[in-house]
């Protein structure tokens, strides 16, 4: 290379990285300086207002898997991902099939399915714990007025399914989004290759079977990845509908837990530790997920 | 049937207690009434200011430097780049909860607690994560052609960005400025956290603490929702087809 190209494309390099310099040193900071400090924090022995930065290695580590109401947490989270994730994902493929069935329409109706996912969890919660209420809510109100009276039920009071009335509330948030992911795959779809199933005699739930699901693949894995980092990270919707409730820990999950140990028992070198875990967790399915994708890209 | 949630909220925000007692939820109320939402517009008004102030303001924050990064990532072929992506990319992912704690000790330290300027620095700096990605996305799509024959003309860096990129970047500013928003305003995990004192509280903290009061005031609690909900109700309605690019580009939620 030439000296003044050499000198044109140093000097383009400084432009650019003074452009991303402030983003560099704020995302730098706010999310990796802070994630090592909280691994500290959760190797410390800190409790109670002023901190501790004693080193105690991974007590706090060993107290967790001890600890019932941390067990009780991660298996919540464990049956959120294993009942959540799924539902989500066949809801939102039915309501995509639906839609793609040329209904007058299409455009309000995915309006209307899509409208949750974009309120607040905050929101969302309040409406349902108003749907659950077992006295004055609106799911045994209107069982009682259609003569279903005998279906009624505890719902987020009944330890046993409060639940699975959880993931039947974070379901119905989530399938607009998942059938959004896979109303884009399906029109994505050449019609080219429609019309040659078609041609070939595949037609109706065969069609769907044979041609169109096997290529959902790419938007099922990008819905998946969110689904089942959500079913870890969700606290806001479990901290307003149950508090983690009832009998104590029925729906409690780990960032619940986090908060609850960190900002109102103090217990922050606890509290970091549980973090980190959850870090940890969410780690192990985004970055082969990132690392595939990226591959993708380069095709 | 799908909205039977949003329906009973919007009925019974109208309903006086009197309705609430007599009438099953899906009914429109007997004699309708403004009272519950007045009186949880009286409780909320402070914090939906400070919802609106923090979230317009890293919004627009977040918006400029996610624009500026994708810029000089796409068009600026620097050794690193793809590196310094894939960092901003695991902030998209990041659960808040890792670094919660050291958060809350680094806005006290600034002495940003419980201040609209704290929430409005934490919000920007993680909404930096995917607005980056969501420009870098639009800025692939320019052809490079189109910048090369600025540089023959002589133009410099910045330049090209001012009246070569900006230009064309209204979708993006849209798609990214309504994600954002929506993502911001429906925070609450941020909120409870850094700041509980009525100075900073968003209105998503109100309305938490609206339900832990009021238990049987159901009409006022699904008032304070609706207050809550309008302005995302509004974009929704005005702007969804934006806000719907956003959701299809990446991870987002939660």
């Amino acid at each position: 290379m030439s000296l003044s190209l050499r000198r044109a494309f140093a000097r383009e390099t400084m432009v650019a990285l003074l452009f991303v310099l402030p983003s560099l040193v704020l995302v730098g900071y706010f999310v990796y300086v802070l994630i090592g400090w909280n691994v500290v924090v959760s190797l410390s022995d800190w409790k109670g207002l002023t901190p501790s930065y004693n080193i105690v290695g991974f007590g706090q580590y060993i107290t967790l898997f001890q600890d019932p109401v941390f067990l009780t947490s991660l298996t919540n989270n464990l049956i959120l991902i294993l009942l959540f994730v799924p539902s989500s994902l066949a809801l939102g493929l039915f309501l995509a099939i639906l839609l793609d069935s040329k209904i007058r329409g299409e455009g309000v109706f995915r309006n209307i399915y899509l409208l949750p996912f974009s309120l607040a969890f905050v929101i969302t919660a309040t409406l349902w714990a108003w749907m659950y209420n077992p006295d004055v809510g609106v799911i045994n109100t209107l069982l009682q007025a259609t003569g279903l009276g005998f279906l009624k039920s505890g719902w987020i009071t009944d330890p046993n399914i409060a639940l699975a009335c959880v993931v039947l509330a974070i379901v119905w948030q989530f399938s607009g989004y998942t059938m959004l992911l896979f109303s884009a795959g399906i029109k994505s779809i050449p019609e080219s290759q429609i019309m040659a199933a078609e041609v070939d005699g595949a037609k109706g739930f065969n069609l769907y079977r044979r041609v169109v699901i096997p290529q959902l693949k790419t938007p099922a894995l990008s819905a998946f990845v969110v689904l089942m980092i959500f079913a870890l990270k969700v606290f806001d919707f479990i901290y307003v509908l149950t508090g983690g409730g009832p009998a104590g820990y029925a729906t409690y999950v780990l960032p619940l837990l986090m908060f609850r140990e960190t900002f109102l028992s103090t217990h922050f070198a606890y509290g970091a530790a549980i973090a980190t875990l959850l870090f940890l967790l969410v780690f192990v399915i985004v970055v082969p997920y990132l690392y595939l994708s990226s591959r993708r890209e380069k095709d | 049937m799908f909205l039977l949630p949003i329906w009973t909220d919007i009925t019974t925000s109208f309903k006086s207690i009197h309705d609430i007692i007599y009438t099953i939820p899906v009914q429109p109320p007997l004699s309708p009434t403004i009272e519950p939402l007045i009186t949880a517009f009286n409780i909320m008004k402070r914090p939906l200011v400070n919802s609106l102030t923090f979230t317009v303001a890293a919004t627009i924050l977040s918006c400029l430097l996610g624009s500026i990064n994708g810029y000089a990532l796409t068009k600026i072929r620097f050794p690193g780049s793809n590196m310094v992506f894939l960092l901003f990319s695991i902030g998209i992912f990041l659960p808040y909860q890792a670094v919660l704690v050291p958060l809350v000790l680094t806005m006290s330290r600034l002495g940003l607690y419980n201040t609209l300027a704290g929430l409005i620095l934490t919000h920007t700096t993680y909404g930096i994560t995917i607005t980056t990605l969501l420009f870098r996305n639009f800025y692939g799509l320019i052809p490079d052609s189109l910048i090369m024959a600025a540089k023959t003309d002589g133009a410099g860096t910045w330049t090209i960005y001012r009246r070569i990129i900006l230009p064309l970047s209204l979708l993006p500013f849209v798609v990214a400025a309504v994600l954002q928003f929506t993502s911001i305003w429906n925070d609450f995990l941020f909120g409870v956290t850094l700041a509980r004192g009525s100075e900073a509280m968003p209105a998503s903290v109100a309305l938490a603490n609206l339900k832990g009061t009021t238990e049987f005031n159901w009409n006022v609690q699904m008032a304070g929702a609706l207050w809550y909900a309008l302005p995302v109700l509004i974009i929704y309605l005005v702007l969804g087809k934006y806000l719907i690019r956003g959701y299809m580009a990446g991870a987002i939620k939660g």
